[in-house]
């Protein structure tokens, strides 16, 4: 949820990457008839049987920041690979603008176009598209002998980028010897040799078993750490999505009907589609620590001596604080009893008396994470921030609440919509 | 009474005769220099198979088939056949055989090869050559031997003509077939890094569709070996037309080595041509 954060700081000064304007993309013969105001206002069941035309894309907009991990989630058949072929103009769009930083791609001819497949863009596919008659060195080489880089240039730059997905030793072998997730990443090998400037990726993951895949989904956010692409990820898998995007679009019969942060889309959603698709998915997965963290009454600073602090734990009426630098980091938590056992041997310095093992997490981390730290400790859990400075402090209960309240708050609008049904 | 009505009679053999004359005396240039290049071709590789000692051939015909099928016991079978070729005092014979197959493949492969890339990239190109291709192969062989005669006379010449007609549809096919199963989303993948139409062919269509294409000419070349008999009774010398005079002759010994020779060279062509097209299949698929 950094990434939100990130882009949301960059986005004022909006530097748009992708814009799609009321694109259309629609499968059939004299296509101009789903144009009339009658069939606009059809659904695509409903155009299809009366004019035959499959309206795969139905007048979409959004617009893509830079260095933005844009998902597009939806179900099977929704048009996301649709969108993603038309950014790439691998089929042409029926009608509407796409702007790739600004220039219109859609009235691009095939030179320009072949230059920014060449140059700007990249894209992984669902099934792999490796060339089978060459090996991994020379798959992920492909994109930059089209570019006419000598031989010599282009192993050097693909050994180094094998080397980043992991697949050192294996650039000799065909891609039919390696499996599905060695495969796909010769596919993500393949797209990052070329250095562009956008990641188009069409359901990388959905044909990966679920461990492989999550590792998988762990080193894209790793690398998109490291090479901060534009990335438009399609998805059908809504924790792939929450997992990875800073926003998401969800599709439904080729239209967007919400873009939003993951958070947004979880706690808010756009209607009852988008709520029925995220009612399955925990809060645990997207609500983060900053969420639910609270200010600590008192805090116990490094220069106070012990019998200050007991006088603290008794005002207070607490039998345990946190222990702070006179530059805010934290230092540790100091309990009652370990205080009073100090203040027996006549010790003098509250680092002493310090909890041991004690456990830590970030504002960003989610709940799901937090479970195994609330269980291993009796304590609230302190939150800190990169530079390991106190932000505030975590109640068990409090992520109890916090669970106990989303659940609430799902089953009553579960009876919304059934008083609606009514 | 039930004889068939005068009227109806069409003169088909007229008409032909008259397209027949018509393409001689307009076209005749063309096909003369057709025909001396054909013939300069044949008669280099004659020349070259004949030049070569029988030592070195049949040396070399073990080695290539040791190597091809990876059994030793293939090499020596193989060439212990081409001593009895020659033990029969038919290798001069045979190499003449040799050399009209080898011409009539090569250009077979020179026309079929792109012909089927074509075919591959034009559906409408397809639908027209297709039934023609149908048509080709289901034709009786020696009706080839008719415009063949006619356009260039007795002789190689037109036996190579017939022979390259008879043997050339089974290359074009699987080229076609070939180009046409390479997996639209490795296509769609050269595409979407920027490849050129004649990138996307040269880099991925061809050399993918090669395992076809080697199964393709594996059987033009068999085909032609079937045909090179066929175009001897149009006075192509070699192996086929001793089994053409043994049979006028009613000499059962000396057809049955020209045959038996015969059947050698088929077996010697087809298994090395097949273990070579199987062998890019392997690599391909693993
Ligand atoms: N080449 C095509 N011809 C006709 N209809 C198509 C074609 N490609 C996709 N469609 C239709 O467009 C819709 C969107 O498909 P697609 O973009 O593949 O969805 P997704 O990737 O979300 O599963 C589907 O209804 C599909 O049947
Ligand atoms: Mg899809």
């Amino acid at each position: 949820m950094e990434n939100t954060a990130l882009t949301k700081g960059s986005s004022q000064r909006s530097q748009m990457c992708i814009q799609v304007e009321d694109l259309w993309k629609i499968f059939g013969e004299n296509v101009e008839r789903c144009f009339s105001p009658e069939m606009r206002a059809s659904s695509k069941a409903t155009i299809l049987e009366k004019t035959g035309c499959v309206v795969a894309i139905k007048e979409i907009s959004f617009e893509v920041q830079k260095g933005e991990f844009f998902v597009i989630m939806g179900l099977s058949g929704s048009g996301k690979s649709t969108l993603i072929r038309c950014i790439l103009r691998l089929i042409k769009t029926t009608a509407g603008r796409i702007l790739i930083n600004g220039d219109d791609i859609c009235s691009y001819n095939d030179q320009q176009l072949t230059h920014l497949r060449r140059n700007t863009t990249a894209m992984v596919f669902q099934q792999f598209g490796l060339f089978p008659h060459r090996n991994v060195l020379d798959n992920v080489a492909y994109g930059l002998k089209v570019q006419g880089v000598a031989e010599e240039e282009r192993y050097i730059k693909a050994r180094e980028v094998i080397d980043k997905v992991g697949l050192k030793g294996w650039e000799n072998y065909l891609p039919s010897t390696l499996s599905g997730g060695m495969q796909q990443r010769v596919g993500i090998a393949r797209a990052l040799a070329i250095e562009p400037e956008i990641l188009l990726l069409d359901e990388p993951f959905s044909g990966l078993d679920p461990l492989i895949r999550r590792q998988m989904q762990d080193e894209l956010i790793g690398l998109q750490e490291e090479v901060q692409k534009t990335i438009l990820f399609v998805t059908h898998d809504l924790d792939e999505a929450l997992k990875l995007g800073s926003r998401i679009a969800i599709m439904r019969d080729g239209e967007i009907i919400q873009v939003g942060t993951p958070e947004e889309v979880i706690t808010t959603p756009g209607n009852a589609y988008v709520r029925e698709f995220v009612q399955d998915a925990s809060p645990a997965k997207v609500v983060t620590a900053k969420n639910i963290m609270e200010q600590p009454k008192v805090l116990l600073y490094e220069w106070q001596g012990p019998k200050a602090a007991m006088h603290t734990f008794r005002t207070t009426m607490t039998n345990s604080i946190f222990l702070v630098s006179h530059t805010g980091i934290l230092l540790g938590l100091i309990t009652l009893e370990r205080l009073v056992k100090l203040i027996r041997n006549r010790g003098n310095s509250l680092k002493e008396a310090l909890e041991p093992d004690l456990p830590t997490c970030t504002a960003d981390t989610v709940i799901e994470e937090l479970f195994p730290l609330a269980v291993s400790t009796m304590h609230p859990i302190p939150v800190v921030d990169e530079a390991g400075r106190f932000m505030g402090e975590i109640y068990n209960s409090s992520i109890m609440i916090s669970m106990i309240q989303e659940k609430e708050t799902g089953e009553t609008e579960e009876s919304d919509k059934e008083e609606s049904h009514v | 009474m039930f004889e068939f009505p005068q009227f109806l009679t069409i003169p088909l053999a007229e008409w032909v005769d008259a397209g027949m004359s018509w393409i001689l005396t307009n076209l005749g240039t063309i096909f003369d220099a057709i025909g001396t290049s054909i013939l300069a071709l044949l008669l280099t590789i004659e020349r070259i198979f004949l030049w070569i000692p029988w030592i070195v051939t049949i040396l070399a015909v073990g080695i290539i088939a040791w190597r091809a099928l990876r059994q030793w016991w293939a090499g020596v079978l193989f060439a212990a056949m081409l001593v009895l070729i020659g033990s029969f005092g038919y290798w001069d014979l045979a190499m003449m055989t040799l050399a009209i197959i080898f011409a009539s493949v090569i250009i077979s492969l020179l026309i079929g090869i792109p012909t089927g890339i074509l075919m591959a990239r034009s559906n409408i190109f397809q639908s027209i050559l297709k039934p023609l291709l149908d048509a080709m192969q289901t034709m009786p062989s020696f009706v080839y031997l008719i415009p063949a005669l006619m356009l260039f006379g007795l002789g190689k010449v037109p036996a190579v003509f017939a022979t390259i007609i008879y043997a050339i549809p089974p290359v074009i096919r699987l080229t076609n077939i070939g180009i046409r199963q390479v997996p639209k989303s490795v296509i769609e993948a050269a595409q979407a890094f920027g490849s050129t139409p004649k990138q996307i062919l040269y880099e991925v269509q061809i050399p993918l569709a090669i395992p076809s294409i080697m199964v393709g000419i594996n059987q033009t070349t068999m085909m032609a070996l079937a045909m090179v008999v066929i175009a001897s009774m149009i006075g192509a010398k070699g192996l086929g037309m001793q089994v053409l005079l043994a049979i006028n002759r009613i000499e059962i010994g000396k057809g049955f080595e020209a045959g038996i020779c015969i059947v050698f060279l088929a077996i010697i062509i087809d298994r090395i041509t097949h273990a070579m097209a199987a062998r890019k299949e392997y690599s391909m698929s693993n």
